[in-house]
């Protein structure tokens, strides 16, 4: 274990009800996230991804093992990590703007109102919202939304950014421009980062290292390498490393599935 | 089109009106029984101008409003401590329910015994209504909060103050405004049964006094004000509504 990880899942084991009817769902995980990496954890529905990502947050305990930052046990949440969530999370009642700046006006972590203009100004413009600063999140889209829940997220200058299948409810299109955007952004403001989704593209696009989760009760099936050049683009996708590697794990998570194994289209 | 719809509500009247004079000059009734709208306005008008009706407008408008004001004001804090203790829920739910359904103007003989034939007495009947008509939907509302508000809050570090404060006072607003929305309505529909409390003045009061004298066209008058001060209330909470909680998204119909 370097000392440079930041963020450390130590054979975490933990399951729901008791006796026979007890199911495990993590059984005995475990991986870390080095400073300044961006890892994926890619795994089949259901595996527990999110409940990872629960705990690393402090929204929900264990029964064994160790979640740990910088080497010390989570005990709860925490504005030094940051939390992007599926569902649009951004506050209905505030403008683009207001969110940004929520955490920042919170007494655990206050700037005063110069520096959180200049903080809002910075992530408005990292993440494309010039312009919609006052509008409020009815009038956005799905895409635009997240953007508002990422630029909250950066705001507030968590040292782990968590972030639990963002783009799952987006389309297609919106998904591949939100991925670049993030990816884009996080070459200009590197951060520590632990990604949960279900699509293999959006892993390998984004990542440093993706952890390959087995079905339940799950373990670490697979860690992996991305050697897809950085800063990637579009174009990426379309390279032989990308190519070679979503093949693989195109393969490992058909074998993992649930659903009939052999000649599913996908 | 949309021109069109605003007009209805208009048309709703007019409809009315014109068949309250279809049966008025039907000859159904012996006249005298049901006067003609006609009629009516002009006993208001008349009212109005010499026998000082708007003393009782006023009157009873201002008892709705302290009914729908300290009843919602208690109502409030009752309701997020419902919603924020399962234990007090499950046990004053019930006991919710069970007073809600009282008709208040079974409780007056008791409400005599105990705060007599005062102003107080009558107000606490509309209190008393106002409160159990609105901490159900005020609980509700506060019970159903999105717990993924609360989460994204919690992880930019905001206390348990801070979260109730900032997210889920303005989360539950428009659900704490349909309270009172709900609580106005009932308070207009208590008001006669509370003026029964020995009242000399106000729309309910009137409207016993006209029956006692068998003034018929002043009964209809003084339904009529009430039912017209309900909805005026009600319009313009409803536009307070819609100004409060613009950021709420609707599905348009």
């Amino acid at each position: 274990m370097s000392t440079e990880d930041k963020l450390q899942f130590r054979d975490v084991r933990t399951g729901f009800g008791s006796g026979g009817k007890r199911v495990e769902v993590l059984d005995g995980v475990s991986f870390s996230v080095a400073a300044g990496e961006f890892v994926s954890v890619l795994g089949p529905s259901g595996c527990g991804k999110s409940t990872l990502m629960s705990m690393a947050a402090g929204f929900s305990r264990h029964d064994s093992g160790e979640v740990m930052v910088d080497g010390r046990p989570v005990t709860g949440p925490d504005h030094k990590r940051g939390v992007v969530f599926q569902q649009y999370a951004i506050f209905p009642w505030m403008s683009v703007a207001k969110n940004i700046a929520f955490g920042l006006s919170l007494k655990a972590n206050r700037h005063s109102k110069e520096e959180t203009a200049e903080i809002v100004a910075r992530y408005v413009h990292l993440m494309g919202l010039n312009g919609f600063e006052d509008a409020l999140p009815k009038t956005l889209s799905g895409g635009m939304r997240q953007r508002v829940a990422i630029a909250r997220a950066y705001a507030t200058d968590p040292e782990v950014l968590l972030m639990d299948e963002p783009f799952a409810a987006l389309d297609a299109q919106t998904r591949e421009f939100m991925q670049e955007l993030l990816h884009d952004a996080n070459q200009q403001e590197r951060r520590t980062a632990m990604f949960i989704t279900h699509s293999v593209e959006e892993a390998i696009f984004l990542s440093h290292r993706i952890v390959v989760l087995s079905r339940r009760p799950t373990s670490v099936h697979e860690v992996i390498d991305v050697n897809v050049p950085t800063p990637r683009t579009a174009e990426s996708r379309l390279s032989d490393e990308f190519i070679q590697l979503r093949r693989h794990l195109e393969e490992v998570m058909r074998s993992m599935s649930t659903f009939a194994p052999a000649g599913r289209l996908s | 089109m949309a021109h069109a719809r605003r007009l209805l509500p208009l048309a709703g009247f007019a409809l009315f009106l014109a068949f309250w004079y279809a049966v008025a000059l039907s000859g159904v009734f012996a006249p005298g029984q049901l006067p003609r709208p006609d009629q009516v306005v002009t006993t208001l008008v008349d009212r109005f101008a010499n026998d000082g009706l708007w003393r009782d407008l006023q009157l009873s408008v201002l008892r709705v409003l302290i009914g729908v004001v300290v009843g919602c004001a208690i109502a409030v804090p009752v309701g997020f401590a419902l919603a924020w203790y399962r234990s007090l829920r499950a046990m004053f739910d019930p006991l919710v329910s069970f007073f809600r359904a009282l008709p208040p103007i079974a409780l007056i003989p008791l409400v005599i015994v105990y705060l007599g034939i005062g102003e107080g007495a009558r107000l606490s009947i509309l209190i008393y209504a106002a409160f159990f008509s609105s901490v159900v939907v005020i609980y509700e509302g506060a019970a159903a909060t999105d717990e993924i508000y609360v989460r994204a809050a919690r992880s930019m570090g905001a206390s348990q103050v801070e979260v109730f404060r900032r997210v889920v006072l303005p989360l539950t607003v428009p659900q704490v405004l349909v309270g009172v929305r709900v609580a106005l309505g009932v308070c207009w529909a208590t008001l006669v049964a509370a003026e029964l409390i020995a009242a000399r003045r106000g729309l309910g009061a009137t409207i016993q006094n006209a029956a006692n004298f068998f003034q018929i066209d002043m009964i209809y008058g003084g339904v009529i004000l009430i039912g017209l001060s309900a909805l005026v209330m009600d319009r313009l909470l409803a536009v307070l509504m819609r100004r409060l909680v613009r950021w709420q998204e609707r599905v348009e119909r």
